[in-house]
């Protein structure tokens, strides 16, 4: 082990745990949240990082190494489309595939009468949801699996064998990718395990979000059964991911709970219960989340702030930054708000002047972590986000 | 689109199935001739390997 880059490692997770328990670290902490940039900066397409996660990990490693950054995620192209294909699912547009080699993998929401789960499967979901997924589920999402009384096949047995195999190898790798960085760069992981909202997972995989848009109004108390069902086994998933020594966040990725998805009571009614549930089950067990709101949530904040102090870090995409800190920086430790227009079409000393005016509001107390508000995509120029890392140090120490 | 066939129905005592959990060991052991030995070490093992294929579906959902 080289004695600097672990020492450089020690010094960067303290400085992002810290930030995250709302405390005063040496400086303000820098951890984006850089996807298909990997590629463009490290001379791949987005082909190659989507469907070759060794290229997407060698990717992310030449971002660490070459960027003084405290914490990055392993590899931010999170949909590995060789599994994708490998199980048949048919809800991703595949880089090369569906759609262009340079454009990002992109997520097909089918039309509402073919909606993964039919209106009138909510008690089947609910009686036994991991029963539903295998047996209902599954087939309507592939090419390959055969529901049941279908004649099985050879391409339904190969999808559970491929498939399994492939997870094993793509969590696994993730091992290693995380020494690697740790070694290689001294750079620390930022997040470790996935949660979504029970609400998202209903708009996102099984109803559709206009067809949950229905169901609200028409079998409301079905939506709110179906909630309830699921989320025990979210809080499953994201605690058995979680980091065993309780330093790193679990990834709570957010879709369609903000305006204009949902109105503030449709929020409160349908969305929150379950979801804060689950941050407070996860808190429970000294897990933080990292609460990534993803478009406008700011007529939110009144419930978000009823989270008990340090269970959440709260990522700023679209809302207004200063009114997200005055509502929960006294509670929460927040990230993110560079916007990223700003970084794919503006000038560096823009991009400067931002981060400068987010450190000395947003972070002059501790607690804020430098970041793009959405994920960085090859939109983002590579001087923007050079001018993003020396801001971050030029006016980061505390 | 057929519904859950009842013969393959994991859930037999009717009972939620705990989060982790595919076949239960309940289930199973039921089917399997009286285990000599360490019959707990024969339950953890299977619960540890059901518990890949809960991870293999739920991952689907929830990561791809």
């Amino acid at each position: 082990m080289n004695e600097a880059v672990e020492q450089l490692y020690q010094q960067r997770l303290t400085r992002y745990v810290r930030a995250m328990r709302r405390e005063k670290p040496d400086r303000v902490p820098i951890r984006p949240f850089v996807a298909e940039f990997t590629a463009k900066y490290a001379g791949y397409t987005i082909q190659e990082v989507t469907h070759d996660y060794h290229k997407a990990f060698a990717a992310a490693r030449k971002c660490a190494a070459d960027f003084d950054w405290d914490a990055v995620v392993p590899n931010m192209v999170y949909v590995w489309t060789g599994l994708v294909k490998a199980v048949g699912i048919k809800y991703y547009a595949c880089p090369g595939i569906e759609i262009p080699p340079n454009t990002p993998f992109q997520y097909l929401e089918p039309p509402d009468d073919q909606a993964h789960m039919r209106p009138d499967e909510y008690d089947e979901l609910i009686a036994d949801p991991t029963g539903y997924l295998y047996n209902v589920w599954l087939p309507r999402v592939t090419t390959e699996v055969r529901a049941q009384g279908e004649t099985t096949t050879y391409r339904n047995n190969l999808s559970f064998v491929r498939g399994s195999m492939a997870m094993l190898s793509y969590f696994q790798a993730f091992g290693d990718q995380i020494a690697r960085l740790r070694q290689e760069s001294g750079t620390p992981s930022a997040l470790s395990g996935i949660l979504k909202a029970p609400f998202d997972i209903i708009a996102d995989k099984l109803r559709g979000y206009r067809g949950l848009c229905m169901d609200m109004f028409r079998q409301p108390q079905k939506v709110l059964a179906a909630c309830e069902a699921l989320t025990p086994h979210l809080l499953h998933i994201a605690a058995s991911g979680a980091d065993p020594q309780r330093n790193l966040p679990v990834g709570l990725w957010m879709h369609r709970g903000c305006v204009p998805f949902l109105s503030p009571d449709q929020f409160a009614k349908f969305y929150w219960p379950t979801l804060r549930q689950i941050i407070e089950g996860l808190w429970a067990r000294g897990i933080q989340t990292l609460f990534y709101a993803e478009g406008e949530w700011n007529a939110n904040l009144k419930y978000i702030a009823e989270l008990p102090e340090g269970s959440i870090v709260y990522h700023i995409d679209r809302g207004d930054a200063f009114e997200v800190h005055r509502a929960l920086g006294g509670k929460f430790c927040i990230s993110g708000g560079v916007p990223n227009d700003l970084l794919a079409f503006g000038q560096p000393d823009d991009v400067k002047e931002c981060v400068k005016k987010l450190i000395q509001t947003i972070g002059r107390d501790g607690g804020y972590i430098v970041d793009a508000s959405a994920i960085m995509q090859d939109d983002t120029r590579v001087e923007n986000v050079r001018a993003l890392t020396e801001a971050a140090r030029l006016y980061g120490e505390y | 689109m057929p519904s859950t066939d009842p013969s393959n129905q994991h859930s037999e005592s009717r009972q939620p199935i705990a989060p982790g959990v595919c076949l239960p060991w309940q289930v199973v052991s039921r089917e399997w001739p009286k285990i000599e030995g360490d019959a707990d070490l024969v339950r953890r093992v299977w619960e540890e390997l059901d518990s890949l294929a809960y991870t293999y579906i739920w991952q689907c959902l929830l990561s791809f």
